[in-house]
């Protein structure tokens, strides 16, 4: 099985971060992983992208035109991403400071108010953590356990006290996470 | 404290906080946003300190964007100085996240950049210097060194040269003593080193160079690209010369090739590239580093390198000289007869290629590093299309493996030569196939990295009619 994911986002949201993390509890897991980063000057604001591939088998192309999920946490991403979708794939939306809302309905599309309880929690450094767990919901591509043991391997020491607050942000992305109606 | 009171008013929506205006104020007044950002998501700049400005202007003035304007009036007198000029500017610790983490094991998978690779592969193997100077995509290398802080372990000297002429240059000096030295760029500041290069191959002086490319011609773009393989492999500078090119196609080869570069570099004493680009530079993938190997002693080097100006010569043998000049012709033409002969060893011993489902294949698919991935996934479509196609990649581009083209192009009905630039590899494949079956081009320009569907697309219009 192949998992093809982009997640966009703004620069300093987490994105690059976060398909890190997913990469490495898939390595945790024994399985082929690849992440490839939009590298322009996004790193420093504007709308940056990674692309994940998690597989079971040898990945050949890190960069792909379609994907079977689109993580999208705003109003540049939703549009450039919402095509290229493939047919019966999924996309997650964060819906805060999103107009136009994700029309096809040949994909599933969820959104997860990621921002807004982060915010409410107090949070807020965890955030792509909320979204993440809304992933792992929808996909159970990886565990939550080597998701922790991946948050372990990238934090530096000093950081290990925030784990159970990233823990508590994804557990709670997977409640919150929902499919867009109508 | 001044006699002018300033007011800095920032469009805000234009600015793209490129910190300039922070740095040029004298006085602390302008400071990046850390909790807002603009319609476009950029911290912007505002007057952290308002009491401050003096109204000097400078932040008008290196502002690239023209999106500042400054307000004077006279300061009310006798009014206590501020004592928030004086206060510290808050500053953050970078936190930055390691490349390996630091209970990781030996022989551990981990997960990194190409570009991070390569900086450990450096110091495992034993390498004596690093000399480089930063441009995108391939900072990480220069960046991890200095974070690794191998002097403090190995004793390896890594060293942000000026320039990239002074990198090479500071390359030519550190291998002509005989040591394991090294230097990265992209694209542009490998065009910079081309009279360097040169002076090393003609010389024979060994050393390792890393090009990890981007678009071009001139500065041109920070995407990915392969357009620099006609300078790679036609030697780049001048004068009759070759270096030894090698093409990783994953994070594991860029660690790999490291130590495999020179040793190829010290067995013909020629400098050998590793011809990488951005996606191979940027991207994270598996890698299990190659085993720690400690730096060569001086006894070491005298051995393996007795040709070395390593400062020993007087006491234990004769003078040793490093140089690519030669006035006398007849000496010169034996000097460039003896690199010929090199260059024929080899590429008679050196060629490496590696081929994937070639031998059922009606299509052959010819590419080297980030194409070959693609083209592999499009191999793959392809197959499912009924399309049976195989992939032929070559590992060094120079030699190129064109005996082992030749034979496999044999009996099939289509060559395609896949490569991110206008046509370039695609010339040495046609010499390779040499007509015996027809040989088309596909490529995307400007930092684009062709998708797999679009070479399959290619493969279909050239060749199936």
């Amino acid at each position: 099985m192949q998992q093809e994911i982009i997640i966009s986002g703004f620069g300093g949201q987490g994105v690059l971060s976060m398909g890190k993390i997913l990469a490495y509890a898939g390595l945790m897991e024994g399985k082929e992983v690849t992440w490839m980063p939009a590298y322009g000057p996004e790193q420093r604001g504007g709308t940056a992208n990674v692309t994940v591939i998690v597989s079971d088998e040898k990945i050949s192309s890190p960069i792909l035109s379609t994907y079977d999920t689109a993580i999208v946490l705003n109003q540049p991403s939703l549009d450039k991403f919402q095509p290229l979708v493939k047919p019966g794939g999924t996309l997650i939306y964060d819906s805060f400071g999103i107009l136009d809302k994700p029309t096809r309905t040949d994909i599933d599309a969820y959104h997860i108010h990621a921002m807004e309880t982060a915010a409410e929690m107090k949070l807020m450094k965890c955030f792509n953590m909320f979204v993440l767990g809304g992933l792992l919901k929808i996909h159970p591509i990886v565990s939550l356990e080597s998701v922790m043991k991946a948050l372990k391997k990238t934090l530096p020491e000093r950081h290990h006290k925030l784990l159970p607050m990233n823990e508590q942000a994804i557990l709670k992305g997977m409640e919150i996470i929902a499919r867009q109606e109508g | 404290m001044s006699k002018i009171k300033g007011a800095v008013v920032v469009d805000v929506n234009r600015c793209k906080g490129c910190n300039l205006c922070v740095v040029a104020c004298p006085t602390q007044t302008l400071a990046l946003t850390t909790n807002e950002v603009n319609h476009k998501g950029y911290a912007y700049s505002y007057m952290a300190q308002p009491d401050a400005c003096i109204g000097c202007s400078s932040c008008a003035i290196v502002c690239p964007d023209g999106c500042i304007s400054v307000y004077k009036t006279p300061r009310p007198a006798a009014r206590p100085a501020a004592a928030a000029c004086d206060a510290p500017v808050a500053q953050h610790e970078p936190e930055k996240v390691p490349s390996v983490p630091a209970d990781a094991e030996e022989g551990e998978v981990l997960l990194m950049k190409g570009n991070e690779a390569i900086a450990h592969a450096a110091i495992r193997c034993g390498c004596d210097g690093y000399f480089g100077y930063p441009i995108t995509p391939q900072s990480e290398v220069l960046e991890t060194l200095s974070e690794l802080k191998p002097w403090e372990t190995t004793g390896m000297v890594v060293l942000q040269a000026e320039s990239e002429v002074a990198s090479i240059n500071m390359l030519y000096g550190g291998g002509g003593t005989g040591k394991r030295v090294m230097t990265s760029s992209s694209s542009v500041g490998i065009a910079l080193m081309q009279e360097g290069i040169s002076y090393m191959a003609g010389a024979e002086v060994p050393g390792v160079i890393v090009n990890v490319q981007r678009g071009g011609p001139g500065l041109g773009t920070i995407q990915p690209s392969q357009s620099d393989y006609n300078q790679a492999t036609r030697g780049g500078g001048n004068g009759d010369y070759n270096l030894i090119v090698l093409a990783p196609n994953s994070v594991q080869e860029m660690a790999d090739f490291v130590d495999l570069a020179f040793t190829l570099a010290f067995k013909y004493r020629n400098p050998t590239l590793i011809l990488s680009d951005g996606v191979i530079g940027q991207m994270m993938e598996k890698v299990v580093l190659p085993p720690y190997k400690p730096r060569r002693t001086e006894e070491e080097i005298a051995a393996e390198c007795p040709w070395a100006a390593n400062g020993h010569g007087l006491e234990k043998r004769g003078v040793n000289v490093i140089t690519s000049l030669e006035l006398q012709s007849v000496e010169m033409e034996k000097r460039n007869l003896h690199l010929q002969a090199k260059y024929k060893e080899i590429a008679e011993n050196e060629v490496r290629y590696e081929t994937t489902d070639c031998e059922d294949a009606d299509y052959l698919i010819v590419a080297f590093g980030s194409a070959a991935r693609i083209s592999q996934k499009a191999m793959s479509v392809a197959r499912q299309q009924g399309l049976k196609v195989g992939l032929f990649r070559p590992i060094t581009l120079w030699p190129f493996p064109t005996k082992e083209i030749h034979a496999m192009a044999a009996g099939k009905k289509g060559v395609l030569a896949v490569e991110i630039n206008a046509g370039q590899m695609v010339f040495d494949v046609r010499a390779a196939v040499a007509g015996q079956a027809p040989v088309a081009h596909f490529g995307r320009l400007g930092g684009i990295v062709p998708s797999p569907d679009e070479i399959v697309e290619a493969l279909i219009s050239s060749f199936c009619h």
